[in-house]
């Protein structure tokens, strides 16, 4: 019957295709004998953060994108990408699973302090090295070995920041406003420390909290003691209102912030307000330094937007592992001791080594708002 | 905790890390959905307050890890007990209130207790706590889950259970029949509070650190997602609702890449293709229906439409 020599020849026609696609898979095997080395990264891609987390994956899918395809490696990178939506539980789950699961050679993040305290952990106990590109709370740099930092701290952020006031500008009478979190609490410590140390007078600290919108009590406060400079610890957005609201009640003085201040939102909510603001930032996108540029050019093709500080970490963090990697092979260990004896490693972020503890050592813009945009003050 | 151990590691050199930490994550849980099941499900109080005492627990038991000599025992003991003390202070005046005004009260702690652990030293502040020993591992969990689970159990079809469902189906009629209904529904909040306290204490000796940010009101919510997902009232529904919530995410984290990519959506999506096929919850045994029933059973009374869809397939069979 013709239905049954349709079966007969589709039975055949079945097992040709499949010898037909075993031999290929075989050959392809044969022909990619290059071996993989699996890096992680993981952050949060959904969740209120997301924003860093997938500035911190693109940076990472960049650089091994590119190495990849620049064939000058011997090796093939393969990225697992990990979503924590920015919390503690999931983080753990994320980086349990590419140790556990992806067996990855290293690790790019986590991406927020909070994951990084818990899931650097895991990782330090387990023996696989990390580098986090964004993660600033100072415990960090006390999980030990595998940990490393490639994000300038927000301590050293503030101390700088308090070394140019006090020395360049020669400012004598500081006043500090800062969010009451993590982030604004640690810079508003290490900002005061240092002007004190360096001579100049802290005459007011006044804090907010995320989300506030009226800060005319603290600014009321803080003219009233006639200060010659307003360091803002704190985001952009809130910053933006504070300078506003002091421009208001006629406390016209130089503002300054960290990189809480990065984004052109500052500008855009701002507006002549924060002209002449200052802040630090460990990236600035329309430098005039060739390799960032460079990168700069390739992250907006891939992307379509700028890279803000978070995808440049990340790209750095990657490219210095892939560097390692190639030098040492996949063993965890030896990536661990290569990432430690780094010296002075071309980044997008300037010249990078690590300290003892773990924390990148590398240069700090100090930028300045002129005529509605970013300029570089130092 | 020699026994444990021994079963520690019999699990260990069995199951992958990663599983084995994602099991733990669902004991924690189910304590957790257990214990608001019984507030929420059994006596019908609305409770969107519960991670708060969830972190008294967490933040008992790490403050005294790390800052005392205390063990793993003494700890995890002062965390139920911190627990219970705040549920009963909190308990006697919010549990006069009904409903919403009982859910805003909740509400309103449960950010009062986040704000406070922001701003007190002790803690660590927005800092967090960390160097908290990991001393919580899978036998231990399933050893809590299982006392929470019979101590829950028995609560439920004791006199005091009859008396916490006889408030959550009519408040008058079960004060009119003799039930003394704040205290039942105080003993019942408070039970509540010292499990979510232990629950909060294996947390914190799993995960090793403590920020503020990781009991908010999103983690009450979540809570009481669990419950409502598995069904009202019902203590193997708690179960499934909490193992269902905590598995979902990391089942689609480890599925394809193009599913793994939006496993947030389609994790949300699940939970509202699950609640409208199942109103009351997977286990829900109440008699109510769900739109989508009474919307059937309506379309069914009126009998087929004549030209609809429907009408001609049946037709062409």
């Amino acid at each position: 019957m013709s239905v049954h020599r349709l079966g007969n020849w589709r039975a055949k026609s079945f097992v040709a295709a499949a010898v037909g696609l075993f031999v290929l898979a075989f050959g392809m095997a044969a022909l990619a004998q290059v071996p993989e080395v699996v890096i992680g990264t993981l952050g949060p891609l959904s969740g209120d953060y997301a924003t860093y987390g997938t500035s911190v994956a693109n940076g990472v899918e960049l650089a091994i994108n590119e190495a990849n395809a620049s064939g000058m490696y011997n090796v093939r990178f393969v990225l697992r990408k990990e979503d924590t939506r920015g919390d503690q539980v999931q983080a753990l789950n994320a980086i349990n699973k590419l140790i556990e699961l992806d067996q990855v050679a290293a690790i790019v993040g986590p991406v927020l302090s909070g994951e990084t305290l818990t899931a650097g952990l895991i990782a330090q106990d387990s023996g696989v090295p990390f580098i986090t590109p964004s993660a600033t709370n100072p415990d960090v740099a006390k999980i030990g070995e595998y940990e490393f930092r490639n994000v300038i701290t927000d301590d050293v952020q503030a101390a700088q920041m308090a070394e140019y006031a006090v020395t360049v500008l020669g400012l004598k009478r500081l006043a500090i406003l800062y969010s009451n979190n993590d982030y604004g609490v640690g810079l508003r410590r290490s900002f005061e420390q240092t002007a004190r140390a360096l001579g100049a007078e802290v005459v007011a600290v006044e804090s907010y909290l995320d989300g506030d919108s009226n800060f005319s009590a603290q600014v009321t406060n803080i003219a009233a003691q006639n200060p010659d400079g307003l360091y803002i610890a704190g985001y952009y957005t809130e910053a933006a209102k504070i300078a506003q609201q002091a421009a208001l009640q006629g406390l016209n003085v130089r503002i300054m912030g960290a990189d809480g201040f990065d984004s052109p939102q500052l500008i855009a909510l701002g507006g002549p307000a924060v002209e002449g603001a200052l802040f630090t930032s460990g990236f600035y996108a329309d430098t005039e330094d060739e390799l960032a540029k460079e990168f700069v050019q390739k992250y907006q093709a891939a992307y379509g937007s700028k890279p803000d500080m978070f995808a440049a970490n990340a790209y750095d963090s990657a490219r210095i592992l892939i560097q390692v990697i190639s030098e040492v092979g996949a063993d965890r260990q030896a990536i661990r001791d290569g990432i430690a004896a780094i010296r002075d490693f071309p980044g997008v972020t300037g010249l990078t080594s690590f300290a003892e503890n773990g924390d990148a050592v590398k240069p700090l813009y100090i930028l300045r708002v002129e005529n509605g945009r970013f300029a570089q003050e130092r | 905790m020699g026994m444990l151990d021994a079963a520690d590691a019999a699990i260990r050199s069995l199951i992958n890390p990663y599983y084995y930490g994602i099991l733990v994550t669902i004991g924690i849980n189910i304590v957790l959905a257990l214990s608001l099941n019984l507030v929420t499900g059994f006596t019908g109080q609305l409770h969107l307050g519960h991670a708060a005492f969830m972190a008294i627990g967490a933040y008992t038991a790490g403050v005294l890890a790390t800052r005392t000599e205390a063990g793993f025992w003494v700890a995890v003991a002062s965390a139920a007990a911190a627990a219970t003390l705040f549920g009963i202070i909190v308990g006697l005046p919010t549990l006069r209130l009904r409903g919403d005004y009982l859910a805003i009260a909740t509400l309103g702690f449960g950010e009062i207790v986040r704000i406070a652990l922001l701003n007190l030293d002790i803690t660590g502040g927005p800092f967090g706590l960390r160097g908290i020993p990991r001393e919580t591992n899978l036998p231990l969990v399933i050893l809590v889950v299982a006392v929470t689970y019979l101590v829950l159990a028995s609560l439920v079809h004791s006199r005091i259970g009859r008396a916490l469902i006889a408030i959550r189906e009519d408040e008058v009629a079960a004060a009119a029949m003799g039930i003394e209904t704040t205290r039942m529904k105080v003993t019942a909040f408070t039970v509540a509070a010292a499990f979510a306290g232990i629950a909060g204490a294996l947390f914190a000796f799993w995960f090793r650190y403590l920020n503020p940010s990781s009991f908010g009101f999103a983690v009450s919510i979540e809570m009481l997602a669990m419950v409502v997902l598995g069904g009202l009232g019902n203590l193997l529904g708690a179960v499934l609702g909490a193992a269902i919530m905590t598995m979902l995410p990391e089942a689609l984290r480890t599925a394809a890449p193009a599913v793994a990519e939006h496993r947030m959506v389609l994790y949300g999506a699940l939970l509202v293709v699950v609640m409208i096929l199942r109103p009351n919850g997977l286990l829900g045994t109440s008699s109510e229906h769900g739109w989508l029933e009474v919307w059937l059973r309506r379309y069914r009374a009126a009998g087929r439409p004549a030209n609809g869809p429907r009408g001609e397939r049946h037709g062409a069979a």
